[in-house]
Formats: structure tokens, sequence, C-alpha cells
């Protein structure tokens, strides 16, 4: 019937429903989603393995898997491990994206062609990334070749055997491909800058050095921003690339906490310790999305300051 | 056709309102112009009467319907932009034809109604570009006919001339009151140039804070103000405001100021003393040679050709305008006495603003 | 000047260097999906290869399915192609259309509170393996391990987060007075989204739709936890098969890496403009 259709449509359109409709399936999905968050809650009181008989039936345990976790040298290592390679990667790839950027940002003879393929690597599956970079880095391989090009004398680097080498490979594979990103970023934030505050200092005299250290550099400040909160966010969770490129080896060297849980998880099959585990980094990582989130909302806000000025 | 007729409008956002209490009676065909400074509540006003915004309380009211919780697009009213809000994406004959698709009019029509409107307003060998590649005016002229095309009811304008430069904007002016004139429809106009609104309305409706302060055809706001406010609003230079107090004197009501007193022919009883501002406008100010009047020294000129502004520093804490002939000789450092037309001082209020002794 | 031929002396230097170590990896794997199997892992290194065959990429398109036998495994692409296609894409598309209308809501009408964004944005920061575990367990309950819904159901959650970020700054790009002009004239609101909005923001979909493509296409952990047999994405089949693998089938697995990357870079730059706005994260100035 057209005329109920009308004002089905008519209701619709309400700004008090209209703006609402696309929450509704969003909500109802996460909701969907959040469910299990409430059985992590409940896996990490009790005590159940997936061999052991159906979960609603597992013996509750209180506090004893968190104790047991936090008790855990290697989770402790895990931990420690990730924040390292976080710690190593990131301020790496701010620093090489950023200068990259800073050598592309004006136009000259063959830019186009640095920019594509600078961009080139953080589109590529970060699995097939690790693989790719596994074939290379073997003892008998062509990064030691190069490197003995290099060195003048041969050089047998055991990337993937040795337990400090291979950190440096787990680090270098995600500056690899995430300098890509940064470099992407910043870039864009250079092509953002207002010229009028440019053109000001330059008539005054400044340097060119000047000019960057105290006009450029500021107004990049909510860009680097972004860059270091997107790249740290995703950073303190890598898989990928211990998992195959090292397989968290040798050892437990390279062994993040995403590997570590996961191997509890299944292949140890403890779920409640996995699941206390789970909830402890959860902590964590509330933490540092608060800063995260406080830095992200800072630079947004004085950027709408400014702009309205 | 119809007229529009706003009742206790008023838009709060929490605490504070926007617009307080707004009602109105715009008898169909009327160009009305709502004036006023930035945040007077203007265009609050005219969104809540395209229905852009929902009113806190009140109605709005058009050709006698109350349309008060109808959607804009059910309201068939014409609204013109500041920023024009041309589609960029569109093609002017699409921007044009737009309103008359929505309604599912057929293609033939369309296109006829479309090719009149654009020979109207004069784009018509503009249809095939893109707001893009206008001129301010050709922009100008393409938004008009946007609305002009779908024969609303009235037509509502918010602050369309304001980005266009001087030249533009005289021109403008005219080819919106001669297009009122041919189309006879009801005009709201909302600007905070004083000069467009004295040039353009019919009526003109004076706005601050959110309230309306007055409400007349042009002249009379011009010459009757009724507060301070809108005294100072119109005119340019603006009204000369001279701070004093009005007192009895010998049973006659004197005004006295620095450097100035004048006896006032009315009995001391018609107002009680108070401090009061005496108010009175740069072409009433009348330049004396020897005797009368009070003495001044001329401290800055400006010569606009068809008259001298001229800047009287006469012991008081602002110096005083006048407007005198360019013909009149006179220079800076000049000892001149002036004086005031009896006939045309205002008296405000020392401390709500109000009109009094009128 | 000599200054200037210094400085642009290094700043190709520089960026050479970094070409070189961007593309030495790429090249070597498609060299490698070139190479039979005698001359995978060979000293020194074969950079180009002496006897050129597509044996790898012949082995790896047909049909059927990874074999893992003992001592012999066929690596096979068609079906976990299809199987990351078909995921990334639908969730591609469902997380970009219920993202901007999201965004769209949030940038006109405020919905959801002034942090809605920001909060939405700790679905991602959580690190997978964290709901990995009940997830597990959830689905099984569902019935809906190892199926298409119960993948892009995640990934439509996890991709929303971009995708508001994203298309907000699109969104926030055209001007309200627009929406307000088109009301005016008689359009309803579903009717301003579809002939103002949309048209206004079309490149800004793209490049999000793409780019979350991306990012589901290359996904690992949850495609691992909560798929295996009947689905089996890319990423998974390349780990399956590393983990499996002793002798490692170096060529086919190149081969692999490079049906599933180049397609993804092809697109990837298609976006390459449009990324740069989107992931302005509403702090960049035009």
């Amino acid at each position: 019937m057209p005329a109920a259709r009308r004002v089905a449509l008519a209701w619709l359109e309400r700004e008090q429903v209209f703006k609402w409709l696309p929450f509704v399936p969003v909500q109802a999905l996460l909701v969907f989603l959040l469910l299990p968050f409430v059985l992590l809650v409940y896996l990490s009181l009790v005590s159940w393995r997936i061999t052991r008989g159906v979960w609603w039936h597992a013996p509750f345990v209180g506090a004893a898997n968190f104790t047991v976790a936090v008790r855990d040298e290697r989770f402790v290592w895990a931990v420690i491990r990730t924040f390292g390679f976080a710690a190593a990667a990131v301020p790496l790839e701010l620093g090489l994206g950023f200068g990259l950027a800073l050598l592309c940002r004006e136009r000259f003879r063959g830019r186009r062609f640095y920019t594509t393929v600078f961009l080139l690597p953080m589109m590529i599956v970060p699995a097939v990334v690790g693989y790719d970079l596994s074939m290379l880095l073997i003892d008998q391989g062509p990064l030691n070749q190069i490197l003995s090009l290099l060195a003048g004398r041969p050089v047998t680097v055991r990337w993937i055997s040795d337990y400090r080498m291979a950190k440096a490979a787990i680090v270098g594979a995600d500056v690899w491909q995430w300098t890509s990103l940064v470099f992407l970023i910043v870039l864009s934030g250079f092509a953002g800058l207002p010229p009028d505050p440019i053109r000001a200092a330059r008539a005054m005299g400044a340097s060119r050095w000047q000019i960057f250290r105290h006009i450029e550099l500021p107004l990049l400040k909510p860009v680097l921003a972004i860059a270091l909160v997107l790249r740290s966010m995703e950073a303190l969770k890598i898989f990928d690339y211990p998992v195959l490129l090292t397989e968290g080896g040798p050892g437990n060297s390279t062994e993040t906490i995403a590997v570590y849980l996961w191997r509890v998880g299944w292949d140890f099959t403890r779920v409640s310790d996995a699941a206390a585990m789970s909830l402890i980094l959860m902590v964590v990582v509330v933490m540092y999305t608060v800063i995260a989130i406080h830095i992200l909302r800072r630079e947004r806000r004085q950027l709408a300051e400014e702009a309205a000025r | 056709m119809a007229g529009i007729r706003l009742a206790g409008l008023t838009k709060a956002f929490g605490a504070s309102r926007a617009v307080d209490g707004v009602s109105l009676d715009i008898p169909d065909g009327e160009f009305v112009v709502l004036v006023g400074p930035s945040g007077c509540g203007k265009t609050t006003t005219l969104n809540m009467i395209a229905g852009l915004e929902a009113p806190t309380a009140g109605d709005v009211y058009i050709g006698g319907e109350r349309v008060t919780d109808q959607e804009p697009r059910d309201r068939q009213l014409g609204m013109v932009f500041q920023s024009l809000a041309l589609f960029p994406h569109m093609s002017v004959f699409d921007n044009i034809a737009f309103p008359l698709r929505i309604r599912k009019t057929p293609p033939a029509e369309v296109r006829a109604r479309v090719e009149a409107v654009a020979e109207t307003v004069r784009v018509a060998l503009l249809l095939g570009k893109r707001p893009a590649t206008l001129s301010g005016g050709e922009a100008q002229r393409v938004a008009l006919a946007r609305t002009i095309v779908m024969r609303p009811r009235a037509f509502l304008m918010d602050e369309p001339l304001s980005s266009l430069d001087a030249r533009l904007r005289v021109e403008m002016r005219t080819e919106l009151k001669r297009l009122h004139a041919a189309l006879r429809a009801t005009f709201v106009y909302v600007t905070h140039d004083q000069a467009e609104a004295m040039t353009m309305a019919d009526r003109i409706v004076v706005m601050q804070c959110g309230v309306i302060q007055q409400v007349g055809p042009p002249l009379a706001v011009y010459a009757d103000p009724v507060n301070h406010f809108v005294a100072g609003f119109f005119g340019v230079p603006p009204m000369n405001f001279v701070d004093g107090a009005l007192a009895a004197d010998a049973g006659r009501l004197a005004f006295r100021a620095a450097g100035v007193t004048i006896v006032l022919d009315r009995p001391a009883e018609a107002v009680t003393a108070r401090d009061a501002v005496l108010g009175v406008r740069p072409e009433h100010v009348r330049l004396r040679d020897g005797t009368g009047g009070w003495p001044a020294t001329v401290g800055l000129l400006e010569p606009l050709g068809d008259e001298t502004i001229v800047f009287l520093d006469y012991g008081g804490p602002t110096s005083i305008v006048a407007k005198v002939d360019p013909d009149e000789k006179i220079a800076v450092g000049d000892h001149r006495r002036f004086m005031f037309d009896r006939g045309k001082l205002l008296f405000f209020d020392g401390t709500t603003g109000e009109r009094i002794l009128r | 000047m000599k200054r200037r031929w210094l400085v642009a002396f290094v700043r190709h230097a520089a960026l050479l260097a970094w070409t070189a170590v961007t593309l030495i990896p790429v090249y070597w794997m498609l060299n490698t999906s070139f190479k039979h199997s005698g001359e995978w892992v060979t000293w020194p290194p074969h950079w180009v290869p002496e006897q050129p065959t597509l044996e790898n990429y012949a082995q790896v398109l047909t049909p059927g399915s990874t074999i893992f036998d003992l001592g012999r495994q066929t690596l096979k692409v068609l079906k976990p192609l299809w199987d990351s296609l078909f995921t990334a894409t639908a969730s591609a598309l469902v997380a970009v259309a219920l993202g901007s209308a999201l965004a769209y809501s949030w940038a006109r009408f405020g919905t959801g509170g002034k942090n809605y964004p920001y909060s939405v944005l700790t679905i991602r920061m959580l690190p997978p393996i964290v709901i990995a575990v009940p997830f597990l367990v959830y689905y099984v309950s569902l019935h809906l391990l190892d199926t298409y819904t119960g993948l892009i159901l995640v990934y439509i959650a996890t991709s929303l987060p971009y995708v508001i970020w994203m298309m907000l700054a699109f969104i926030e790009d055209v001007p309200r007075e627009l929406e307000s002009a088109a009301r005016v004239m008689g359009a309803s609101r579903f009717r301003v989204l579809s002939s103002v909005v949309l048209p206004l923001t079309v490149s800004g979909l793209v490049a999000t739709f793409l780019f979350v493509f991306i990012l589901n296409w290359s996904e690992l952990l949850l495609a691992l936890t909560l798929t295996n047999t009947q689905v089996s994405t890319i990423p998974i089949t390349l780990n399956k098969f590393q983990s499996v693998n002793e002798g490692r089938d170096y060529g086919p697995q190149a081969a692999i890496g490079a049906i599933a990357t180049l397609p993804v870079v092809a697109l990837g730059f298609l976006i390459q403009k449009h990324l740069v706005k989107g992931f302005s994260f509403g702090l960049l100035r035009k």
C-alpha cells in the first residue's frame, strides 16, 4: 500500500529515527561479538582444557589462573619481548618514514617512481612477507650474499637460527613493511601544510632549516601522532612474522604475546590459562588505549581550535 | 504565494537562547529583511522557517497553515544560502533541474522550465558548465534560478551577497529588487549589512541577541529608532552619541554633558532626572561661524567627493562627526563652532538604552 | 650551483638505497616462483633462474585441494584464492556500507556521543589473540566455526573502526549547506544521501573499500582461529604449509605469494591518492 509506505518512510526520516538507523545493525553486531568476552571472563575463572569435557561443567578456581599466569615466566617474557619489538620497530619506522617523506616532498625527476615503489610493501600480505623473508634470510641465502659483497668478505649472519639475530629479523620485517605506511601518512602531512605561514617566514628571512624546525615540524605534530598511535597499536599485535619467519624461535626468542597465547590455547590446550593471560593483556592494552586516544583527541581538538581562528 | 507568520519562535541551546520569542507577521509579497550583528539569531530564525532547525517553542505559519512540524521539503520554499550551495558534481542545468526531478517532473517539462528560468536570470548560455567554472555573479544567478524554477511560496535568503565584491553586490541588489517586483513573492532576506537592509527592504526587522528590537520601513527605523542599539546600527558614519544627564533647569528639561549643554523645549516634569545619551546623526550636525553653538577643533577630515566627513574635537571623550558640503573650506586644526538640528535630537535612557522623550 | 648537485646526489643515493631494500624481497619472491626445485636453495643464490619454469604456477593453479601426504605436499591455491576473495569482498562491502552510514550519522547528528569514533577504535586496538580463545568456543556452540558467515562477521567488526575514521574525513568535506539546500528543494534525507553525499564521497568510498579489502585479504590470526578446512584463506594456506613442511616447498609457495600479492598491489596503486586523505583521521588540513 503506497500510503502506508509513505507513512513509514516519513517516520524513518525524522531526525530522531534516521540518525539511529545505522547504529542498530552495528550495535547488534558488536553485542553479538561481545558475548565471547563474557565467556572469556568465565573461562579465566574456571579450570578447563579443551580435552577435559564440556566447558560449562568446568570447576571454578577463582583467581588461581591469574596467579599462575603472572608467575609464568614465559608469559612475562613474551610481554616484555613484544613491547621490546614495538619499541625497536616503531621509532625506526617513524624515523625512516619521515626521512623518506622529507626527501620526496618536492617535485623532482623520478619522484613518482620512488613514491610508487615506497608504497609497495604495506600492501603485501604480511604472511607472504614473513615467508618471503624466511627465504631471503637463510644462512646460505641472498641477504648474506649481499652483505658479503658489501663487506668485502664472507658474511654469514644466522638470521633465523641465532636467537639475537632472529629478533632483529622480526623487527626488520615489521620495519620493512610498515615504514611504507608512515611514509604515506607523513607525505600527506607535508602536502597538507598551509603555505601562508611558510611564505611569511621566508619573507622575514628565515633559512630553510629554521622554517623546518620552527614552523613545519610543529605543524606536523598531529601527523606524527597519528602515525605513532597507528603503528604502535598494530605493532603490539604482531603475529604473522614470528609465525612464518621464525616460528617463535629459535627457542622462544621471538615468541610474542600473540604467539605464546596461541600456543597456550592451541598447542597446550590450556584454555583457561590462555583466558587469564588474555585478560591481563587486555588490561595492559586498555591502559595503552587510553593514552593513545588522549593523544588523538588532543591533537584533533587543537586543530579544530586553530581552524576556527 | 503566501505570507509567513512567526509566533513566539524560540530556539534554545541548553541555557542560552539563540532566538527568544520572535513573533512576526509577514504579509504575502513583502520584502522583509532580518538584520543584526553576527549571532543575533537571524540565520537561526530563517532556518526555523525553512524547517532545517526545529524550534524549542513557538510556531511557523506559511499561508495560514501551521508548518512547524513539517519537513523542509514539504514547505515549498526557495532558499539561497550564503555559500550558494551549488552542487559541484552537477552541471548548471542539472542544478536548476534538481528540484523538478525530485518531484518526478517529466523530462520535457523539466527542460522547458529550466530553460525559461535560465533566460529570466540570464544564465542560458551557462547551462552546460560546472559550478566551479562560474564567476561570482553567475553562480549567484544560478542559485537564484534554482529557487525560482520551483515556483515556491516564498523565498528565503541567507546573506546571499556577502561573498561578492562591492560592485557586484550593488548590481545584484538591484537585480533582486527587480526580481521581487516581477514575481511579487514574499522575500525573507537575512543580512548583517545595514546598507543592504536599507536599500532592499519593504520592512526591516532588527534583531539582537535573539530578540526583535524594532520592525518598520527603512526610513522609520532610520529616523525613529526605538533604542540605542538600533540607532547606532544604521547610518554611515554611525550616529553620534554623547553621554550625559537630563535634569531640571529652571522649569525646563536640560541635557548636560562635557562641552555640550542643551536646554530643551520641554517641561522639567516630562521625564525623571536620569543619565541619558544624546544621539544625533552626522548629517544633522551644522558648522557655524561666529556665535552660537559650541567650540571645537577639526581633528580629522575624510573627503569622499560628494560630501566631507569632519571629526570635531569639542572637549568630550570622543569626537563629534559631521557631514559637510564638499565645497566647504575647512582644514585640520581649524577652530569652528557647531550646532545640532533641534528637531533631530534623539535621547536614550542611560541605563536601558530605551528611547525617551519621543 | 654545486650545492644543488650535491643535494640531488645525496637524495637519489638515499632513495635508491631504500628502493633496493624495498624491491629485493619482492623480486626474490617472483624470482623463486619461476624456479624449479633444484634451484631454490643454491649457493651462490641464483638471481635469475637458469632454467625458468612455470611448473610452480601450474601446480598451484590447477584445481584440487592441498594434499598433505607423507613426503609429498601439493599446494593448491584456487580454493584459497576464492575463499580469500569472497570473505574479503563480502566483509569489506558490508563494513563500508554500515561504517559510512555510521560515520555520516555521527558527523551530522553526533549520534553515539562525541567519543564514539574513539571508543570504536578500541575494537581495533585489541589484539585478536585475546578474543581468539573464547571465540572458538563461542562459534562452536553457534555452529559458526569454519564457515564463511562466521569469519565475515568478525571481519566486519574489525574493519568498522577504520571505515568510520576514513569516511569521517570524506564526509566532513561535504559542506552541510549542500544538504540543507537539497532538503529545502524537496529531497528526503535518503535522497540527500544518494544525490548529494554519495556522489561527492565516491572516491572515499572506493578507497576505503579497497583498503579494508586489503586488510581482510591479509588477515591471518582470526582466520587461523575460526576456520580451517571448509574455509581456508590464502594466509592460512601459507601457514599450514609452512608448519607441516620440513623441506620447504619454496617454489609453489613463492608462486602463491605472487598470485596473492600482485592483484592487491595493483588495487593499492589505484587508491594511493585517496589513502592519503582517508588516513588523515580528521587531523590533516586540506
